[in-house]
């Protein structure tokens, strides 16, 4: 189980565009990929759920990786979140 | 063996706003025509009513009113993003009459679109309409050219 925080730092958030480049990246991935946010969690291969999150600008999220692949799915995520939500990687991870 | 038992059912999904219907691969924007989100196609709307393309569930109404997720009643899940670039508007030009989590019938009201704003404010109209969980359908069918919202048949699929 792999975990990580991060602060999105894109204008718009986590709109309908930016959920698709997610997902695709999670999607190529056999492991489970969970964000949290707040109380709420979204399954990152699901566009719909990715996008229920309604992540803000300047909002955290945590990201829960698990599963065969999760560390190259970690570093395929983290790169997504660096690259295009210009995200800044958090201290502290969920407990 | 029992193949034959299995209840295949055809599914409909109606374009959202009177219009033209072109290619997703047509639309200017990358994320869109390269199947990012999903496949579907893309309304070039002539009025600014968007109508529920299915009977099911209001999945996600974003903040900036300008796209709409929604869950037909067989776990299809359908977007409906209108104009390119347009979260840029920040609700601007657009009225919503649904919410999130609300059950819609095939040709209710959605939203409300000021399209004279977004042709001033430079921005295009084309309008995706997509199916996001694509893997989950089988034998989609894309139909072209002139649509009525509410009525014409834009995307088709088994299930």
């Amino acid at each position: 189980m792999r975990r990580f925080s991060y602060t999105i730092n894109s204008e718009n958030g986590i709109h309908a565009r930016p959920a698709g480049v997610l997902v695709k990246a999670g999607s190529q991935f056999k492991s489970d990929i969970i964000l949290y946010k707040g109380e709420k969690h979204a399954n990152a291969k699901s566009l719909f759920s990715v996008m229920g999150l309604g992540v803000k600008d300047g909002e955290r999220i945590d990201i829960e990786i698990s599963g065969e692949d999760e560390d190259s799915a970690s570093e395929n995520i983290e790169e997504v979140l660096q690259n295009y939500f210009r995200a800044v990687k958090a201290e502290e991870t969920l407990a | 063996m029992f193949d034959f038992l299995k209840i295949k059912k055809h599914f409909e999904v109606v374009s959202p706003m009177d219009g033209e219907i072109i290619p997703i691969s047509e639309v200017e924007d990358d994320a869109f025509s390269q199947k990012m989100l999903g496949d579907g196609v893309a309304v070039v709307p002539t009025s600014g009513l968007v109508l529920a393309p299915v009977d099911g569930k209001v999945a996600q109404v974003f903040d900036t009113l300008h796209a709409y997720g929604i869950c037909s009643d067989n776990g299809v899940e359908i977007l409906i993003h209108v104009g390119i670039n347009t979260v840029e508007l920040k609700g601007n030009g657009f009225k919503s009459f649904v919410s999130n989590g609300q059950k819609v019938k095939k040709g209710d009201k959605i939203a409300q679109v000021d399209i004279d704003l977004l042709k001033e404010k430079g921005y295009s109209l084309q309008t995706p309409v997509i199916i996001t969980n694509i893997d989950s359908v089988k034998n989609p069918g894309y139909h072209l050219g002139n649509a009525k919202s509410g009525q014409t048949v834009i995307i088709s699929y088994d299930k």
